[in-house]
């Protein structure tokens, strides 16, 4: 399963980089981690003319929090951000959901910007922007643009980069302090892709949920929010049977794509469980609970 | 032209300068050009571990690495865990415990539990066994696996 | 050998392997590791459909690509090589090539052979063969493959079905009659596959000044069988020179694995170079020849009211998929142990061998035996059900009893010895059963958890015979009735030994291991003291290789054969070195020594010395030298006879097992998940406990994938849709629940020490075991489980059907 030939770049710098990325357009494809890359490559599902290695371009290794918006530059690696203090600080649930994907030789290699970047309907990370409404910073040779999360997302492995443009930063903003948070996924077995996977952040006031958010993967075309299930939820109080109703409401609207591990049916079906579980969890966590 | 690189890569403490297509990977060039057989190649998607190496000190795929990417890297291969043929305490528990059936998922287990037991020389059986995980095994089911890693931790905690 | 347990020195002891240093030390000497200079790399064009026939092939573009050395497709491939050597019913009109002419057959299959200077750029002529397909309409469902209007697979067979046979043993109509209940169930068993970590491959070299091909490979067994494959590749039988290297794992799927060597050996002839051809995990995954069985079962199971189990009757329908190179022969395995453990005195067993446009079976770790267990124990747990019995208790009731043995079995195969309720105790013992049913109700009704504690005591049989591969026919083409193993002994000038092993004997068992530590217990030297080397096949002995757990019995029988000839010729010597009469002498320690007087004595390296230099100063009829071959043939077959209504003596080596899994599902998911697991198994005597220990919990991990996880997915055009390690779900350590292991060693009568084969047995239990401990874990909701994998989504339409929800 080799790859078929292609030429190879090494910019060590952002700037380089995007000077690449406007000179070969859609002949070039940025490689990152090259987790999923290459697979694609060997199995000779995708066969890029040009690979524009972005591993040299440290400067986009870092995470820091910026007035406790947390911002993780696409270079830095996911084991980076399984390990990070100021991640763990301010992005919780980043660091809960990136401790399932695949294993850790894969993390130590996967970056986070080539996660959110290549969009699998099944992945974690993307579902954990959306659900912090988190922004991507995309970075041209013409300058910098920032985008809601849920304008990047477009499609399965479909992302809102114009071909000359690199995605260099994730933003997170922060949750008031008390939120509660749960990441969690389906697995048919350890580290494998998701059925489905949830992220759910909450904050209460008192008993009752003034903030939610609920986001999905593994269950449509890209990640998507839960709306009608916040909606539900948002101003009233924490229950069993809220969480139910919550749970109930999302799971119609849920269009998973065909996955030979389990059928969008079933997924539907599991979403409506993890939906119930990863409220329950958060809950707890938000109420100081364990 | 691009597609053809010069690398220099320092491989179980040698330098090694050479020129490898881009789309070699690492574990076959380390196969083929530097003669270290004793990386496997599995499944060549990443999913199996019997590629793993230490690159730069932590655990990787080789098969989804490529060479180029490890120019000025070090590289640490089964190989290197060997003092001329003088067992390093792991191996030695590997063969004591019977962590092996068929041999060909064993250097990859091995790279992957000297990374392990360098992040925590006590972990629990448990978490041998969750961190063991990163890696394949189609022979032996894992539990002298575990055993091995457990016995090779202590004695190396012994030292 | 009429040594005790207790007398043994060697045979029993968990020593460490002798084949392990070179493994971890990255030196195995894997076939990918083997370079020759010059040598080229192939790759094949596979087919993108299930079934199609082939229009047209253009290689003009690849044939240019810089570094390709030629491009082969399976019409000039027809011309350089015959089909593939084939077991299979009927050769004549379901050929079988190393690649497809005319048409292609599943998806996968090879079109095009491409060699070049590196596997890179043949995978990049690979891109630029252009084959025009005329598909045709694929045939997936193997029942529906049985219809009358159903797409052929192989026209010349002229059915889908291409073999079929009823076998009734005792007096199947009168036990059902008589019975007070029969339960009946429609089951169905998915295949998966051994899916070793490496894949198969081989490097081919031939010599047009000798006429020599010598071809180095990770596949061998049925070394007598070669001047087959040397026919397929149109060499002279003796001029194919097999070497054997030591494979990464098989299960069964290297075994007369031979269309790589037929791939890299047709095109070394082809372009005068040594060619390599390894599989890449597509390949394998789509092609391998060896996926497992894929079976539906209409089963009843007849019973009286107090449990005993009377007659049992099983119509299988078996998907083999495009090709059947081992023709039924996995149901000769089922039939070996039909009855299981179990008193049951007649056996319908009727079987259709159905092709589809799929990977064909092949062999995988129980070869179709333990399909059967599976299939048996569930109708067992039926039966329990229905009269409200216990089931450990219903079993217990059934065993055939230790004074029965040798036990002959309705069919005609015997059971060598057994003591069942000895392992079931056992294993109820280490799986704290008693404690797991308390915590079961406990946890129910405390917590409204799902525990489930399953049961499977079934057989594991041993060192098959050739004849289960053609007992099927009343006039089989070839009654081969030949399995031998054999082995060389050489004690050298200065008293160390060397063995020789033939056949691809290496696979992750420990041939050397236990070699060595029967050499061991014969000239009592320290097992790390004998070399154990691999012969290449032009010096080779008659060898069949792994399979059906046969090579350490065979091996044992082997080792003792040689070794007496050794000793005989020994003592021989020693009579004239200390001057005494032969009868007056015994082996004793390492050397010869006068009975009574053992200061009186000569070692085996005085007399190893004095044989291989000192020739004048013996007798002149003593040969220079000590070494000796030992051809070993099965130790108990007979043939079936001519009505087939007693297939004869096939499987007579019989070990049994118990296995006792403790499960928690979810019910709103389906998962299943592992609170203990114990394992009891009776292989007979042990020679190193550890390393069976190892197969064990290596079989279990398997036999949890094929339960729980591991399924080749195909989808309705003939697709598969997890040809990837990411769909494609192995267990890996955190699926796999630690083992609790007991042993219990019943020796068997026929074979050298008492041994038995043990290396499949895990995965022959635990399917059947998993399935039972879900449904218990479903009691309460009534689910029946009767296919696997059971997957969370299948457990989970289960418990919903069973809810009324469906």
């Amino acid at each position: 399963m080799k790859p078929a030939p292609f030429d190879y770049h090494a910019p060590t710098s952002t700037g380089e980089a995007v000077e690449l990325l406007a000179e070969f357009g859609d002949r070039g494809r940025v490689l990152a981690g090259g987790q999923s890359l290459f697979q694609l490559m060997n199995f000779r599902v995708v066969k890029p003319e040009n690979l524009i290695d972005i591993n040299p371009v440290t400067e986009l290794d870092y995470i820091r929090s910026d007035n406790g918006t947390l911002a993780i530059g696409a270079r830095t690696r996911q084991s980076t951000l399984e390990r990070s203090r100021e991640a763990a600080e301010w992005a919780t649930l980043m660091v809960e959901a990136v401790k399932n994907v695949a294993h850790p030789s894969v993390r130590n290699r996967g970056t986070v910007g080539g996660s959110v970047a290549y969009a699998d309907p099944a992945s974690e990370l993307p579902a954990v922007v959306l659900a912090m409404d988190g922004e991507l910073v995309l970075t041209s040779g013409q300058g910098q643009r920032t985008l809601a999360a849920a304008d990047f997302f477009r499609g399965p492995y479909t992302n809102a980069c114009s071909a000359d443009e690199l995605l260099t930063e994730v933003r997170l903003p922060p949750w008031p302090s008390g939120t509660g948070h749960a990441f969690l996924e389906f697995q048919r077995k350890h580290g494998s892709y998701a059925l489905m996977g949830t992220a759910v952040l909450v904050h209460l006031d008192g008993d009752s949920i003034d903030r939610v958010a609920i986001s999905l993967c593994g269950v449509d075309e890209t990640p998507v929010r839960a709306h009608k299930a916040e909606e539900l939820l948002t101003g009233n109080a924490s229950s069993e049977e809220v969480f139910e109703e919550a749970a109930e409401a999302a799971a119609p609207e849920l269009k998973p794509l065909p996955d030979p591990k389990g059928s969008p049916e079933y997924r539907r079906k599991l979403a409506k469980v993890y939906i119930r579980r990863a409220l329950e969890l958060a809950v707890r966590r938000a109420k100081g609970e364990r | 032209m691009s597609h053809r690189r010069q690398i220099s890569v320092v491989v179980n403490g040698s330098r090694h300068e050479s020129e490898v297509e881009a789309r070699k990977y690492l574990a076959e060039f380390l196969r083929e050009d530097l003669g270290l057989v004793g990386t496997h190649i599995g499944c060549e998607h990443g999913v199996c571990g019997a590629c793993t190496v230490l690159m730069d000190g932590v655990s990787v795929r080789s098969c989804l690495v490529l060479a180029v990417q490890a120019n000025e890297a070090e590289i640490l291969t089964v190989e290197g865990l060997d003092r001329d043929g003088q067992m390093h305490p792991l191996q030695e528990a590997f063969w004591e415990k019977q962590g092996l059936q068929c041999g060909y998922c064993t250097p990859g287990m091995l790279v992957r539990a000297y990374e392990l037991l360098r992040e925590d020389p006590d972990p629990t059986a448990e978490e041998v066994r969750e961190g063991m995980s990163n890696n394949l095994c189609r022979c032996t089911g894992y539990q002298y696996i575990v055993e091995a890693v457990l016995d090779g931790a202590e004695r190396m905690r012994n030292a | 050998m009429t040594e005790t347990r207790e007398e043994r020195k060697w045979v029993g002891k968990s020593i460490q392997r002798v084949e392990d240093p070179k493994f971890l030390l990255g030196r195995g000497g894997y076939i990918d590791d083997f370079g020759l200079e010059g040598m080229l790399h192939a790759a094949l064009v596979r087919s993108p459909h299930a079934h199609a026939r082939i229009k047209n092939i253009d290689v003009e573009e690849a044939r240019r690509l810089p570094g390709v050395i030629a491009v082969v497709t399976g019409t000039e491939a027809a011309e350089l090589c015959d089909p593939m050597p084939d077991f299979g019913p009927d050769p004549a009109s379901h050929e079988w090539r190393c690649l497809a002419v005319d048409k292609v057959r599943n998806v996968g299959e090879g079109v095009v052979a491409v060699v070049a200077e590196s596997r890179d750029i043949a995978e990049d002529a690979c891109d630029l063969v252009d084959v025009e397909y005329e598909p045709l309409a694929p045939v997936v469902d193997p029942e529906a493959a049985m219809e009358e209007d159903a797409e052929l697979v192989h026209e010349m067979v002229g059915s889908n079905v291409a073999f079929e046979r009823n076998l009734i043993f005792g007096d199947v109509d009168r036990d059902f009659a008589e019975a007070d209940v029969v339960v009946e169930d429609r089951l169905r068993w998915r295949r998966s596959g051994g899916q070793p970590l490496e894949t198969v491959g081989a490097v081919a070299s031939y010599d047009p000044g000798t006429g020599m091909l010598t071809i180095r490979e990770n596949s061998l067994s049925f070394t007598s069988y070669l001047f087959m494959l040397a026919g397929t590749l149109k060499v002279p039988s003796n001029k194919l020179d097999i070497h054997p290297h030591p494979a990464g794992g098989s299960f069964g799927s290297k075994l007369w694995a031979v269309k790589a060597a037929a791939i890299a050996g047709m095109l070394s002839k082809a372009t005068g170079k040594p060619v390599k051809y390894i599989e890449d995990r597509v390949d394998n995954m789509t092609n391998c020849d060896h996926h497992g069985s894929d079976r539906v079962y209409y089963a009843e199971l007849a019973a009286t009211n107090d449990g005993t189990l009377k007659s049992l009757r099983v119509r299988v329908i078996d998907d083999y998929g495009a090709y059947m190179q081992f023709g039924v022969g996995h149901h000769g395995n089922a039939l070996a142990q039909v009855v299981g453990p179990y008193r049951i005195g007649s056996v319908q067993y009727h079987v259709q061998a159905v092709l589809t446009n799929k990977c064909q079976q092949g062999a995988y770790r129980g070869f179709g035996s333990e399909v059967h267990n599976w299939l048996l124990e569930r109708m067992v747990d039926l039966v329990a059900k229905e009269l409200e019995m216990d089931p450990v208790e219903i079993r217990r009731k059934n065993f055939i009893q230790p004074d029965q043995f040798p036990y002959f079995i309705p069919d005609g195969n015997v059971y060598d010895s057994g003591d069942y309720e000895g392992v079931l105790d056992k294993a109820l013992e280490l799986a704290d059963y008693d404690y797991w049913r308390e915590e079961q109700k406990r946890l129910r009704e405390e917590e409204g958890r799902h525990i489930g504690i399953g049961i499977c005591t079934a057989q594991e049989r041993s060192v098959f015979s050739a004849t289960e591969f053609w007992f099927w026919f009343d006039e089989p083409a070839a009654p081969v009735t030949s399995t031998p193993e054999s082995v060389t002994l050489q004690v050298d000038a200065a008293g160390n030994v060397t063995a020789s092993l033939y056949s691809c004997a290496f696979w992750g068992n420990s041939p050397e291991t236990m070699v060595a530590q029967l050499v061991a217990e014969e000239f009592d030297v320290h097992p790390h003291q004998v070399n154990v080397v691999y012969s290449g096949t032009s010096q080779g002995l008659p060898a069949t290789g792994p399979g059906g757990s046969r090579t350490t019995v065979m091996l044992a029988g082997a080792v003792e054969g040689a070794s007496q000839k050794i000793k005989e010729k020994a003592l021989k010597i020693a009579a004239h070195l200390l001057e005494a009469a032969p009868e007056d002498l015994e082996w004793s320690d390492g050397g010869v020594a006068v009975k009574g007087s053992p200061a009186q004595r000569k070692e085996l390296a005085e007399i190893a010395m004095s044989v291989h230099l000192f020739k004048h100063q013996l007798p002149t009829e003593i040969e220079s030298g000590l070494a000796a071959d030992q051809v070993y043939d099965h130790p108990y077959t007979t043939m079936p006879s001519e009505d087939r209504k007693d297939l004869g003596v096939f499987y007579p080596i019989m070990g049994h097992a118990c296995h006792i899994p403790v499960v928690e599902v979810d019910i709103e998911t389906g998962l299943v998940k592992f609170l203990k697991y114990a394992a009891v198994h009776d292989a007979g005597t042990l020679v190193n406990p550890r390393s069976l220990n190892g197969h064990i919990i290596g079989g279990t991990a398997q036999g949890i994938g094929t339960a729980l996880l591991e399924e080749y997915v195909y989808d309705e055009e003939g697709q598969l849709a997890n040809a990837s390690y990411q769909d494609y779900l192995i267990p890996s350590a955190m699926e796999v629940p630690e083992l609790v292991i007991g042993h219990q060693e019943t020796p068997s009568p026929y074979t050298v020490h008492g041994i038995k084969g043990g290396g499949e047995g895990g995965r022959m239990m635990a399917p059947a075991a998993i399935a039972s401990a879900i449904e218990d874990a479903l009691k309460s909701l009534g689910v029946r489980v009767n296919e696997l994998p059971a997957t969370p989504e299948r457990v989970l339409d289960w418990i919903e059907e069973a809810k009324g929800l469906e």
